[in-house]
């Protein structure tokens, strides 16, 4: 399986990347979200990604953005979108939720709580599982 | 006759929350604590003691703006911030750190720490991107709430603080 992550820390990606990849996910990383949507086009004809994890607060295009971006693609609607955010105010969750985000963690996280979100959207690898 | 009010005089139904009325030392050091078991590590914890002065400081700060406007600052010692960057990263760490990697991992720190302050305070706030360098002035000594604490014996303070002036005396 493949995520993508989108973050403007480069600490935070490594360490998403390093819980996803532990989980038996293959990993690609952008900086903030328009440099997520640029990795999704420059795809072509490889698979999408099945999960984007991607922050809220970010310079040039922030993670709310990115959500509508790509919930306005029909080409994209397959992948599952996971907001990781230290926003945990009740409203944002909303919007990110009535955006198109399927599902919210907040900053900061365990391992544990990814693995059981990811399980939750039925995205956890077999090898995970085992 | 009709009294204009320029707005200059403050009146005595003219109020701003400080952070003290909002939120308190043991919140913003559970969610400090919070962050670093899930950031740092989950055997680092943050003593709440204080650690004594901090040799070449550094902080890294979020911005709130909402009903109250302030700042999230950590502040401790450079170096102490580049082992808090090697914990974070872990075997991810490069052997010689550059003050980006320094700045990235501290301020998302303050990012993490910040944006749990702003959802422990009422009404709805904006977070700004973190910033890393030498602290946001004390604005108002009064809209100030501070911990001091210690990482591995080194010291380390988290300050919330208002980053606008005392409203001027009622006469």
């Amino acid at each position: 399986m493949r995520a993508l992550v989108i973050d403007d820390s480069r600490a935070m990606r490594r360490i998403v990347s390093g819980i996803l990849e532990g989980l038996g996910y293959e990993t690609l990383q952008a900086g903030h979200g328009r440099e997520g949507l640029d990795v999704l086009e420059g795809l072509a004809a490889d698979p999408l990604p099945d999960l984007v994890c991607v922050d809220w607060n970010m310079p040039v295009m922030d993670g709310l953005q990115f959500v509508s971006a790509v919930r306005s693609n029909p080409g994209w609607r397959s992948m599952t979108i996971m907001m990781v955010t230290s926003e945990s105010e009740h409203t944002q969750i909303v919007r990110a939720l009535a955006a198109g985000a399927h599902e919210y963690v907040i900053k900061p996280f365990t391992a544990d709580a990814i693995r059981g979100k990811l399980a939750l959207l039925g995205l956890l690898p077999q090898e995970a599982m085992l | 006759m009709t009294t204009l009010d320029s707005g200059v005089r403050r009146r005595t139904s003219d109020t701003r929350p400080v952070i003290t009325d909002l939120i308190d030392e043991a919140t913003i050091e559970s969610i400090a604590q919070e962050a670093w078991i899930s950031l740092v590590g989950e055997d680092e914890v943050l003593v709440p003691l204080p650690g004594g002065p901090v040799a070449d400081p550094v902080s890294s700060w979020v911005d709130v703006v909402g009903p109250w406007t302030g700042s999230v600052v950590l502040t401790t010692g450079r170096r102490t911030a580049e082992e808090l960057t090697r914990a974070l990263l872990q075997e991810h760490s490069p052997e010689v750190l550059e003050d980006e990697d320094v700045a990235d991992a501290f301020g998302e720190i303050a990012n993490v720490v910040g944006g749990n302050v702003k959802a422990a305070l009422p009404g709805s706030s904006g977070l700004s991107l973190p910033d890393v360098g030498e602290a946001p002035a004390l604005r108002n000594p009064d809209d100030l709430c501070r911990i001091e604490l210690q990482w591995r014996g080194e010291p380390l303070s988290i300050s919330v603080q208002g980053a606008l002036p005392p409203l001027p005396a009622v006469p």
